[in-house]
């Protein structure tokens, strides 16, 4: 089956995937941030005593969990983008869709994290004179971002490989190319099977990065 | 220093606090005892509404603050408070944890927030543990810190909500010590405690809580070898 792989093919295309996985990363990397801060805001709220502060990032949540991301892609790209700002490039949609949907599912993160915390910590706060923010900000969240850390990682490493639906949008991301290949030459496996490894690489090099946070930060 | 008039608390629908009355003046130690369930914990917490206030008047350094309008923020200042379970800041050294509020709150410079915290471990003896964390201390030692965390903020009241009870037997005498040299440098205390001991020899006057009410209070002298009440005297017997 696999004596007739053509390798050799892969000459041309090769530099065209690394392009591709760069963009790939960039992707990733800039939705993680975005919608770390995202989740951060969107989890509080979900927090807040003010069922009308709730409401806001319920409805958030609720939609971009709970439909396809792929649906998400395209509708930003080809619907709300466009009526919004007018006109939208893949590069823009990709990291709006990608960010709001990482956003909702690290809200739940948040939530998860700042729940674990002792209450007693955000009285003893309160109780020395730190508002409600600076008692989030300087002893709640540190300790909340310790436990954290395990499913955000997991959560980038969802959002590398789901940044291949970008694809799609036509983004020169690595999948785009890896179908562009397949199309033109015929090469299933080499388009494919290559790729396949790339991120296999990618997700293999961030579960290490976030092993190492672990141990640097890990728990208290 | 603090006047206390007709307070309520309600959780849900069972009312815990049934209309308490109560003065602090300056320089007093009020010590408050009574059985689980009484109502002296959330009566303690609600002088620094830690504890939404149902109903009543709460009025600490002048200041009403059953108002929901009070910037409780600024009252919480001068109310110092140290909790059971001591509440340290796990991901912080013992210094940092004194050195946060003065430096977040009163907005003091890193060297006299140092200079300060260094001098209120050497007064609870813990001096050598400034740059330890708290998972690295024993629960005596904890509670030392968490009295000089509270006391950095140089408070004018300091509220203690059952500070020996999470503690070894060991180690409880070591906490009461320092409470001790607190009270006799003149703090204003208002501590709800089971260690009767110290109630008597320390206490100004002792106040007993049951089922939401404040049933007795006196001299400790008085309060423990006469009790007028038949509850306390009841409570008594089975804690002496």
């Amino acid at each position: 089956m696999f004596s007739n792989i053509r390798w050799d093919a892969l000459q041309d295309y090769l530099p065209l995937f690394l392009d591709g996985a760069l963009l790939t990363i960039e992707i990733t990397l800039i939705s993680v941030v975005i919608g770390t801060l995202l989740g951060l805001f969107a989890g509080m709220g979900r927090l807040s005593g003010n069922w009308l502060v709730r409401l806001i990032p319920n409805i958030y949540v609720t939609f971009f969990r709970g439909t396809p991301l792929f649906v998400q892609v395209l509708l930003m790209h080809f619907a709300i983008l466009p009526s919004l700002v007018g006109s939208t490039t893949p590069f823009v949609s990709g990291i709006v869709a990608l960010s709001l949907n990482a956003g909702a599912y690290i809200s739940e993160i948040f939530r998860a994290g700042i729940q674990s915390i002792d209450p007693g910590q955000m009285e003893a706060g309160r109780s020395l004179g730190l508002s409600q923010g600076q008692t989030m900000y300087h002893i709640i969240l540190p300790q909340a971002f310790r436990r954290m850390l395990p499913p955000l990682g997991n959560e980038a490493i969802m959002l590398l490989k789901d940044s291949s639906l970008l694809a799609a949008i036509a983004l020169p991301e690595v999948t785009y190319y890896a179908k562009q290949m397949a199309g033109s030459t015929y090469l299933m496996w080499e388009s494919y099977l290559t790729i396949a490894l790339l991120y296999l690489v990618m997700t293999m090099i961030c579960e290490r990065l976030v092993r190492l946070l672990e141990r640097k930060y890990g728990s208290v | 220093m603090i006047k206390v008039r007709d307070l309520h608390k309600m959780f849900g629908s069972h009312e815990v606090l049934k209309g308490i009355d109560c003065e602090i003046r300056e320089g007093e130690v009020v010590c408050v005892i009574g059985p689980s369930g009484s109502g002296k914990s959330t009566f303690l917490r609600c002088l620094n509404r830690l504890e939404s206030i149902t109903s009543g008047e709460v009025e600490v350094l002048g200041v009403n603050i059953a108002d929901p309008n009070v910037n409780m923020n600024e009252i919480r200042k001068e109310v110092g408070m140290v909790f059971q379970r001591f509440n340290l800041f796990p991901h912080k050294t013992v210094l940092d944890n004194i050195m946060l509020a003065p430096m977040k709150v009163r907005k003091a410079a890193r060297g006299e927030a140092e200079q300060k915290a260094l001098e209120l471990l050497g007064k609870v003896g813990l001096r050598e543990k400034a740059n330890a964390y708290p998972n690295q201390l024993s629960g005596g030692q904890q509670q030392r810190v968490a009295i000089a965390r509270a006391l950095a903020m140089n408070p004018r009241v300091l509220l203690f909500d059952e500070p020996t009870s999470a503690l070894d037997p060991e180690m409880v005498g070591e906490v009461l010590d320092v409470m001790k040299k607190l009270a006799l440098e003149g703090m204003t205390m208002i501590v709800v405690t089971h260690e009767m001991g110290f109630a008597r020899e320390v206490g100004d006057r002792v106040v007993f809580m049951d089922q939401g009410v404040i049933m007795a209070q006196g001299k400790p002298d008085e309060f423990f070898s006469n009790p007028s009440n038949e509850r306390l005297k009841n409570f008594l017997s089975k804690v002496l």
